[in-house]
């Protein structure tokens, strides 16, 4: 699989503080990539400065053969769901009008939106189960329905890349388990390359093609059955086999 | 000719009183309401500027009304430009640096009133109609700089209106999704202060926000559709906007400004007890659908 992202020997330091140093990483087209690591690691960090955000002090990232800025100017290579993002509730829009605001980057300014994207919208809302809620105000939606929501929302524009950072913080575990398949579906629904910033390694081990153990520097990168034990142990004080990894040997 | 002058009034009024309720729904949303007071209230500094001015070069003060009114334009102008820069930065907290920029005017806008009535031995000529919004009749240039000025923001905000709406609902999440985030906001902060300039005349810089606050807000109390919110605060801007002229006309110890502010926040008191009453029936016939 060719490369859709291309990080190379990043730094990033705020004030005089490294929070990422001399990180190196690829991530294939198609796939999902879980981002984990320790509170403070640097892991939102990164898809901040994916997202241009922040700018590098040292090292580049390429996004599709994009810098950050470009990506991000062209509205429709980056899609991004924040953690726990508190939406006004009172803002006098719908459902549907909030996800359409997923185009405005896309179509640029003084351009009306295309209808092939207001009937892919229309899809989206049906996709992921927000149709019969299109029209209601956005202040009804449950928190499950919300993340659903800004999730079509990042998808409006059929970005290339998603970053969700903790998508499933305050859902509860039935509601994070479809919040997951719905994730699978899309991703072969749209060829998405997914990076998935959490806590959770179960999550993360069950639905991800590859792992980044991230704590300033990057300490793991591959499949996830291959997560070294002492390495989990070191980030996170757990047992891979009670977290859903079945560690192989060396 | 007097009448000729009330209908330049009215017409600048309705113009006003449309753009800046469009305007205040992006207020309400942005909660910018204490940015507009900061630009409003920079007016107060340069008009303490022109009078610094008028005891510097006398022929400053010959111009009447006009130099006055210029001086504050642009000094709410580049206030304007001061308090879009600072509240995009996270140094200083936009708020504190608001808070800085209006004391900062008032405070100079006094002195200046002081050293004025010091010098000259007389209050400063037509500060008071300046306060408060009786800046003397209009004629048919100032009514068409106002409709002019006006135009432009309305047209500005609906062929930006998805990129505005976006950028009101969440800043940073419009910006990851390619819209120009940095643009909208310098853009928006502009049109608040152009608008705020125009709407000096009519009520004075410190009631002018009225007009900027209470039409969006009596919207969102009565709908959660923004195009039916943006109708709404048309409606309730331009009867406020016009009543305020039409009353000092036929009462004239009415001044206009208060006139205008005392009209929206009569609505806005009606939209209240409407929708707190709309809101109790509901809550009546859902309990009475239990109960049964």
């Amino acid at each position: 699989m060719a490369a859709l992202v291309e990080i190379q020997r990043l730094d990033f330091a705020f004030a005089r503080q490294l929070v990422l140093k001399q990180v190196t990483l690829t991530i294939e087209r198609g796939s999902i990539l879980g981002l984990i690591g320790p509170n403070g690691g640097g892991k939102t960090t990164l898809l901040r400065l994916m997202l241009a955000r922040y700018r590098p002090t040292r090292g580049q990232i390429l996004i599709d053969g994009l810098t950050p800025q470009q990506a991000v100017s062209r509205g429709n290579v980056l899609g991004y769901l924040p953690q726990n993002h508190a939406i006004p509730e009172n803002f006098p829009i719908s459902v549907r009008q909030v996800v359409r605001l997923g185009l405005a980057g896309k179509t640029g300014l003084l351009r009306p939106c295309l209808r092939e994207d207001l009937d892919f919208v229309e899809w989206l809302l049906e996709h992921v189960g927000l149709a019969d809620l299109a029209d209601q105000p956005v202040g009804v939606v449950s928190g499950g329905q919300r993340q659903r929501m800004l999730i079509a929302r990042a998808l409006a524009a059929r970005p290339k890349l998603l970053l969700l950072d903790e998508p499933t913080t305050g859902i509860d575990r039935s509601g994070q388990q479809r919040f997951m398949q719905f994730l699978v579906d899309l991703r072969r629904q749209l060829d998405l390359t997914v990076v998935l910033v959490s806590h959770d390694l179960q999550t993360v081990s069950a639905l991800c093609d590859r792992i980044a153990c991230l704590n300033v520097t990057l300490h793991y990168h591959d499949v996830p059955h291959r997560l070294p034990e002492d390495l989990a142990h070191r980030m996170f004080s757990c047992d891979l086999e009670a977290m859903g990894i079945k560690p192989t040997g060396p | 000719m007097f009448e000729s002058a009330l209908a330049n009034t009215l017409l600048a009024s309705v113009a006003l009183g449309t753009a800046c309720a469009l305007l205040s729904v992006v207020v309400v949303l942005r909660r910018w309401a204490f940015i507009g007071e900061g630009i409003a209230h920079a007016g107060f500094g340069g008009v303490g500027t022109a009078w610094i001015l008028a005891l510097l070069v006398p022929a400053f003060e010959k111009g009447g009304q006009t130099p006055l009114y210029l001086t504050s334009v642009a000094f709410c102008l580049a206030m304007a430009a001061g308090i879009a820069a600072l509240s995009r930065r996270e140094r200083v907290h936009a708020d504190t640096a608001i808070g800085v920029f209006l004391v900062a005017s008032m405070a100079w806008g006094f002195v200046a009133y002081g050293i004025y009535g010091k010098v000259r031995g007389a209050m400063p000529p037509g500060w008071e109609a300046y306060i408060i919004g009786q800046m003397g009749p209009m004629n048919a240039a100032h009514a068409m700089v106002a409709v002019t000025v006006c135009l432009a923001v309305i047209a500005t905000l609906a062929a930006l209106a998805r990129h505005i709406v976006a950028y009101c609902f969440d800043p940073m999440l419009a910006e990851t999704s390619g819209v120009p985030g940095a643009f909208i906001h310098f853009l928006l902060i502009l049109l608040v202060a152009m608008t705020i300039v125009v709407g000096i005349r009519l009520t004075g810089p410190l009631l002018v926000t009225a007009l900027l606050i209470l039409p969006g807000a009596t919207g969102l109390l009565l709908s959660r559709r923004l195009a039916r919110v943006a109708a709404i605060a048309v409606a309730v801007g331009v009867v406020g906007a016009v009543s305020g002229p039409l009353l000092s006309h036929r009462w004239r110890f009415i001044p206009e400004g208060p006139a205008i502010v005392l009209t929206l926040v009569l609505q806005f008191a009606l939209a209240y007890t409407a929708s707190a009453a709309a809101r109790f029936a509901q809550r009546r016939l859902v309990a009475a659908g239990q109960e049964e």
